[in-house]
């Protein structure tokens, strides 16, 4: 079986390559993608510890509850963002994070 | 060592994730990015399938691949967008996302490889928290260390809801509605306040 240190492994590569992503990519919508990749992963950290601090064959609910009001609260994110997104394009005319520089300028 | 085979579809399952969180990364077209999450998603689903949480399983398909995946494929497809172009001086910025990124993901393999317990198979809190009453950090109030499983280091227990006489959804559904009600109502007002405010958001300015 495997050892929840690989789960955790698992779940800290996964958002270092959402982080990477969020750092390099200049298109907003890729760089929406990437948070959603770490959020992802943290929700695969919580799954193994809910499983590693289990008794009795039975899995600690609270972490699994966790993981769901992340995912409820990610959906609305991602309706809240996109909307930001669009009213972006409209006001820019495109989603390249270098088009934003006017407190800069 | 021994190789159960749950072990090797998690290790080929993780690989086909960061395969495709590499792909989201790194392609070029939105819509293929858009793709590789949708796909890198799934892997994780499994990868939830394999831990025993069905439950999250089957929402991180119907929320992320389903949902949220449909609704970024449609904003892309509405605002056109084309494939990013290289700037010149861009390097620069790969080089430090790819080396901060990499510190990062160094920095979590070696603390989780490195905790107390991880090798000898013993819980890392149970393990901490004998080495601070051993310190004796002006903390009086001597707390019993609360009674953990000894299975961070070793291999996880095994799942067996059944033998409680209920299903995961079923044990998780009862936790939701008993324990967490008044969040889950303060979830749905979160909810309802995103999609309005998305609509607030998305509405035509008039500025007569």
């Amino acid at each position: 079986m495997t050892p929840l240190s690989h789960y955790l492994i698992f779940s800290g590569v996964l958002f270092s390559l959402g982080l990477a992503g969020a750092i390099i990519r200049r298109n907003i919508l890729v760089v929406f993608m990437c948070l959603e990749l770490m959020l992802t992963a943290a929700n695969v950290a919580l799954v193994g510890f809910s499983r590693a601090q289990g008794l009795e064959g039975v899995p600690v609910y609270d972490a699994q509850l966790l993981v769901l009001f992340i995912m409820a609260i990610a959906a609305a994110e991602v309706a809240v963002g996109l909307a930001l997104i669009v009213a972006m394009f409209r006001a820019r005319r495109g989603v390249e994070s270098s088009s934003l520089t006017s407190l800069k300028d | 060592m021994d190789l159960a085979i749950s072990a090797i579809i998690f290790y080929v399952l993780a690989a086909a994730a960061l395969l495709s969180a590499v792909g989201v990364v790194a392609l070029r077209n939105p819509v293929s990015c858009a793709l590789s999450m949708a796909l890198c998603f799934g892997f994780v689903a499994a990868i939830f399938f394999g831990m025993g949480a069905s439950f999250i399983g089957i929402a991180q398909i119907i929320i992320y691949a389903g949902a949220v995946l449909v609704l970024f494929l449609f904003i892309i497809m509405m605002l056109d967008v084309k494939q990013e172009e290289p700037v010149s001086g861009s390097h620069w910025f790969c080089i430090t996302g790819v080396v901060m990124a990499g510190m990062l993901a160094g920095i979590f393999c070696t603390a989780t490889l490195r905790l107390p317990g991880a090798t000898g198979g013993r819980c890392p809190v149970r393990v901490l928290v004998e080495n601070l009453g051993e310190m004796n950090l002006g903390n009086k109030s001597q707390t019993t260390p609360p009674a953990s499983p000894a299975s961070y280091g070793g291999a996880l227990p095994a799942l067996c809801p059944e033998k409680h006489g209920s299903s995961d959804a079923r044990l998780l559904g009862e936790n939701l509605f008993s324990h967490y009600s008044i969040t889950f109502a303060v979830l749905g007002f979160a909810l309802l306040a995103g999609a309005v405010g998305a609509v607030a958001l998305g509405r035509k300015l008039h500025r007569d």
